[in-house]
């Protein structure tokens, strides 16, 4: 049975790795952080586990487990503290599609996202992921409004850091 | 916001550029739960260190006084010396293991330190239990062979004060062998319970392990 479940499990996060990836680049700063991290989310998952029932898509499931584990296990603890800086971010810009203000400003706009509190930058990594709001405020917990409201509360931020 | 959606654009053609686990990894990250099994295990000894120092803290002053009495003062100094000792020993390995457990990597290392950690928790035990039970049967030999001088220390305390010498032996030594008993029994209960839970866990993510290897 277990034997079972762990198979499932195993290749249901294998196909949907990718989703866990991206919360641990935009949640940490190191490769080293960033396997902590995502062994973290496979151990939450795999304990939540038997309580996903299927009602919801698999990776819908994940989206929630895997934030929710990046927001509140994962504290200060093992991330290191903003050591980053510009060139260094995982998140280079191919310079050949881009002039230079836009890699730029792309550069600004993604270190912004990742100083960032860690609630709204769920928020923003769902709206990244090409989520509606409705979507978003499920997966969050939160009402549909409340997701409108705090995403143009973020995006003022944003605006501001980058024009200041 | 342009930037946003120019940072939306730039996020989703970047998904191939992620890493990619295969299934063993994932599954090994499953196994490696292990990791934190053998952290509670190193937490737990901790406790169970400040449980028995905290307890020690409210032994009644009268079963002080019997134990002064028989001359058993400095001994039983010794003999706490010498425990906390051989459980900092304890404490230690288990900080070793799970410092070790936690950056090993391939299967068979983490499979050699699943059995490090069961083996030393198993002497843990053997040596709580064994070490409890000598000491009871060690002690009470003792006042048994001085039982004249323990019902003279024991003529101020209320409980024996009425019963005569004769039938006081009897009395006190199978309380004494009733009492311990239920330590020893409840003494066992707790590493069952405890150590036996995670150990259970342990035996199995190393079977599964070992099918792995093959």
């Amino acid at each position: 049975m277990t034997k079972e479940l762990e198979h499932s499990f195993v290749s249901q996060l294998e196909e949907n790795q990718n989703i866990v990836h991206k919360i641990c680049r935009l949640y940490t700063n190191d490769q080293d952080a960033h396997n902590d991290l995502f062994q973290e989310i496979t151990i939450q998952l795999w304990k939540a586990y038997p309580k996903f029932r299927g009602d919801s898509k698999f990776s819908t499931w994940m989206y929630r487990v895997a934030l929710n584990t990046a927001i509140t296990l994962y504290r200060k603890s093992k991330r290191s503290v903003h050591t980053q800086d510009f060139e260094g971010v995982s998140f280079k810009i191919k310079a050949e599609v881009y002039d230079d203000t836009a890699e730029r400003q792309l550069k600004l706009m993604y270190s912004a996202v990742k100083d960032l509190n860690d609630i709204d930058k769920a928020l923003v990594f769902l709206y990244l992921e090409d989520k509606n709001y409705r979507e978003i405020s499920e997966t969050l917990g939160i009402t549909e409004v409340n997701a409108r409201v705090k995403m143009n509360r973020i995006k003022e931020k944003l605006r501001k850091i980058l024009n200041p | 916001m342009d930037e946003l959606e120019l940072l939306k654009k730039e996020w989703q053609s970047r998904e191939q550029e992620l890493p990619k686990l295969t299934y063993n990894d994932i599954y090994k990250m499953l196994l490696k739960k292990s990791s934190s099994i053998v952290k509670w295990i190193f937490y737990i000894s901790i406790a169970e260190l400040v449980f028995w120092t905290a307890l020690s803290f409210f032994i009644p002053e009268s079963s002080r006084r019997v134990n002064d009495g028989m001359g058993l003062h400095d001994i039983t100094i010794v003999a706490n010396i010498l425990n906390y000792i051989i459980f900092a020993v304890f404490i230690y390995l288990f900080w070793q293991n799970s410092r070790k457990i936690k950056v090993t990597d391939s299967v068979r290392a983490l499979m050699r330190n699943i059995l490090n950690t069961r083996k030393t928790v198993k002497y843990f035990v053997f040596y709580n239990i064994g070490v409890s039970a000598l000491s009871l049967l060690v002690v009470n030999i003792y006042f048994y062979f001085e039982r004249e001088r323990l019902y003279e220390l024991l003529q101020d305390s209320e409980g024996f004060a009425t019963i005569p010498m004769e039938k006081f032996s009897t009395v006190f030594f199978l309380v004494q062998f009733l009492v311990g008993l239920v330590l020893i029994g409840l003494l066992l209960l707790f590493y069952r319970l405890v150590y036996g839970i995670l150990m259970r866990r342990l035996k199995r993510n190393y079977k599964e392990l070992a099918k792995m290897e093959l």
